[in-house]
C-alpha cells in the first residue's frame, strides 16, 4: 500500500517536474523570434469557430436549468424566488460561463490537440522538426497557447451573454419576470466587475488547455493506444487543473466583492 | 588535422533503466558513406538519434565536427542541427502539407529566402529526387517509394553537410531500393556531404559504404571496410552478413 502511493508520488513528481521544465520552456519561447501570426490564427479559428456552436448550445441549457433549479428551490425554503435573476446571474458570470466553456473546450480542443501532437511525435514529425532546426515547443505549443487564451476569454463572454440571455428568456417564459424585473434583480446583485473576473477566469482556463494537451501529446507512447491513453489522460489532468484553477481565482477574487 | 565530422566517446544510451547502447565508441569523417547495419532491436536507430542530437547520452560524448551537443545551448545546438538532414524510418513527412510545402517549410522557417526563391529551389529538389509531376499533392496519396524521394528532398533542402539515413530502403520493393541507393550514392557526390545510414540489406550496404558498422549486444562489435565485414572471424558478424538461421545471434521467430 506504502509502495503502491510512493510510486504514485514519485511519478507525480516527475510529472510535475517534466510539465515544469516544458512551461519555462514555453514562456520563455514566448518572446523568441519568429512569432508565429498565421499559425496562431489558424489555431484560434480551430478554438473559438470551431467551438462556438457547441458552447453556445450547452451554456443555454446550463442556464436554463440553473434559472428552474433556483427558482424550484427558493421557493421551497424562502417561499419566493425574486432573487432568482440576480442570482443566476451571479452565478453565471463568476462560475457557469467561464467553467462551462473551458471544459467544453477541454473536450473538444484540448483532446484534438493532445492527439494532433502525439501522433506528430510517434510518426517522427516532432523529431523531424527538431533536424530542420526548429523547436517543437515554439512551433506547437505557442500558437495554440495564445489562440487558447485569446478563444476561451472571447468564447467565455460569448457564453455569459447567452447564459443571461437564456436565463432572461427562460425566466419571463416560465416565472413571469418582466424584462423590468429581471434586469432589477440582476444589477443588484453582479457588476461589471464580474464579467472581468470571468474574462481572467476563461484567460487562466484556456492557458492551461493547451500546455497540459501539448504535454501530453509529446509525452505520448507508439500506437493506437498510446495515442487514446494520452488523449484520455490530458482531458483529466485539464478537468482536473480547471476546477482547482477555478477554485483558487474564486477564493482570489473573493477578496474583491 | 581536419576534425572528425562525428565522434562518440564511450556513450552509453538508457530508457525507462534500461541500457539500450553501452561504451560505444565510433569516429566518422568528413565525406564518408558509412552504414550501420545489425539486427533489429539492437539500437542502431538509437545510435543514429544520438548522433543526430534527438537523444541525449546517459554517459560519454557526442562531437559534431568537435563540438559537445551537450554542452551547447539551445540556440547553438539548432546551428549545428542546421547543418544535419535526416530521412527518418518512416519519413515523418508534415502530412497536413503539400509535397511542395513539405520542401518549402523548412527553407521558409530558416533560410531568409524570398518567395520565388523558395519555390524555384523546391521545383529543384522535387526534380532532383524525380517527383516534380507530385509537386501539389500530399504525401499521403504518394506511393512509398516516392515518399521515400520526398523525405529525403526535404532531408537535403537546408544543403546538410551531413546527412543520416535510418533504413532508405525499408518497405521498397528492390528496385526501388537500388534507386533509392543510387540516388542516396548521387546526391552524397554532388554535396560531399558525410552520410551515415541504416540498413538491414547487406546487399544495399554494400552499394553504399565506404565502412560498416555493426550494432549488436548494445554495441559496435565491427567498424570496417566493405570487404573486412565480409571476412570478419565473428561469429555473430559472420551470421548476419551471410543471413544464417543457425549462430550465436538470437533469431526472432
Amino acid at each position: 500500500m506504502i509502495g503502491v502511493l510512493g510510486s504514485h508520488l514519485m511519478s507525480g513528481g516527475h510529472h510535475i517536474k517534466e510539465f515544469m521544465g516544458m512551461l519555462s520552456h514555453t514562456l520563455t519561447s514566448i518572446f523568441r523570434p519568429p512569432i508565429r501570426i498565421k499559425e496562431t490564427f489558424q489555431q484560434l479559428f480551430f478554438v473559438a469557430n470551431g467551438s462556438l456552436v457547441i458552447v453556445v448550445f450547452c451554456v443555454c441549457f446550463a442556464a436554463m436549468v440553473t434559472i428552474l433549479e433556483s427558482s424550484f428551490h427558493m421557493k421551497i425554503v424562502i417561499q419566493n424566488d425574486s432573487m432568482v435573476p440576480g442570482f443566476a446571474a451571479m452565478l453565471i458570470l463568476r462560475e457557469l460561463g467561464s467553467v462551462v466553456t473551458a471544459l467544453l473546450l477541454t473536450s473538444r480542443v484540448g483532446a484534438g490537440m493532445s492527439a494532433e501532437v502525439g501522433l506528430m511525435k510517434i510518426t517522427e514529425q516532432v523529431d523531424a522538426l527538431k533536424m530542420l532546426g526548429i523547436d517543437p515547443v515554439q512551433y506547437l505549443v505557442v500558437p495554440r497557447l495564445f489562440a487558447c487564451i485569446i478563444g476561451a476569454t472571447i468564447l467565455t463572454i460569448v457564453a455569459d451573454i447567452t447564459c443571461i440571455y437564456s436565463a432572461f428568456v427562460i425566466s419571463e417564459a416560465y416565472l413571469g419576470f418582466t424584462p423590468a424585473l429581471f434586469l432589477t434583480a440582476m444589477r443588484r446583485f453582479v457588476d461589471f466587475q464580474d464579467l472581468i473576473f470571468s474574462m481572467i477566469k476563461g484567460a487562466a482556463f484556456g492557458s492551461v488547455i493547451p500546455l497540459i494537451s501539448c504535454y501530453y501529446g509529446f509525452r505520448c507512447k507508439p500506437g493506437a493506444e498510446g495515442v487514446g491513453s494520452a488523449t484520455t489522460n490530458s482531458v483529466v489532468a485539464s478537468s482536473v487543473a480547471i476546477i482547482v484553477i477555478d477554485f483558487i481565482l474564486s477564493y482570489i477574487f473573493s477578496h474583491f466583492y | 588535422m581536419a576534425l572528425p565530422a562525428i565522434e562518440l566517446k564511450n556513450v552509453s544510451v538508457g530508457f525507462d533503466g534500461e541500457i539500450v547502447l553501452q561504451n560505444v565508441s565510433l569516429t566518422i569523417h568528413e565525406g564518408e558513406n558509412f552504414v550501420l547495419v545489425g539486427p533489429s532491436g539492437q539500437g542502431k536507430s538509437v545510435l543514429l538519434k544520438l548522433m543526430a542530437g534527438l537523444i541525449e547520452p546517459l554517459t560519454g560524448e557526442v562531437l559534431i565536427r568537435g563540438q559537445n551537443l551537450k554542452s551547447l545551448s539551445r540556440e547553438e545546438k539548432q546551428k549545428v542541427v542546421c547543418k544535419m538532414g535526416m530521412l527518418f524510418q518512416k519519413n515523418a513527412l508534415f502530412d497536413s502539407l503539400s509535397n511542395a510545402e513539405n520542401i518549402a517549410f523548412p527553407l521558409r522557417e530558416v533560410t531568409s529566402l524570398s518567395p520565388d526563391e523558395i519555390e524555384s529551389t523546391v521545383d529543384k529538389f522535387l526534380e532532383a529526387v524525380g517527383i516534380g509531376h507530385a509537386k501539389n499533392l500530399y504525401p499521403d496519396e504518394i506511393s512509398g517509394g516516392m515518399q521515400k524521394r520526398l523525405g529525403i528532398a526535404r532531408a537535403l533542402a537546408l544543403n546538410p553537410e551531413i546527412i543520416f539515413y535510418d533504413d532508405p530502403t525499408a518497405g521498397l520493393d528492390p528496385i526501388t531500393s537500388r534507386k533509392i541507393i543510387e540516388l542516396i550514392i548521387d546526391l552524397q557526390q554532388k554535396n560531399s556531404s558525410t552520410v551515415v545510414a541504416i540498413t538491414n540489406d547487406m546487399n544495399r550496404a554494400y552499394q553504399m559504404a565506404d565502412r560498416i558498422g555493426m550494432v549488436i549486444d548494445k554495441g559496435l562489435i565491427l567498424t570496417g571496410s566493405v570487404e573486412e565485414t565480409k571476412h570478419h572471424q565473428d561469429a555473430r558478424v559472420h551470421q548476419f552478413v551471410r543471413g544464417d538461421l543457425e549462430g550465436p545471434l538470437m533469431v526472432m521467430s
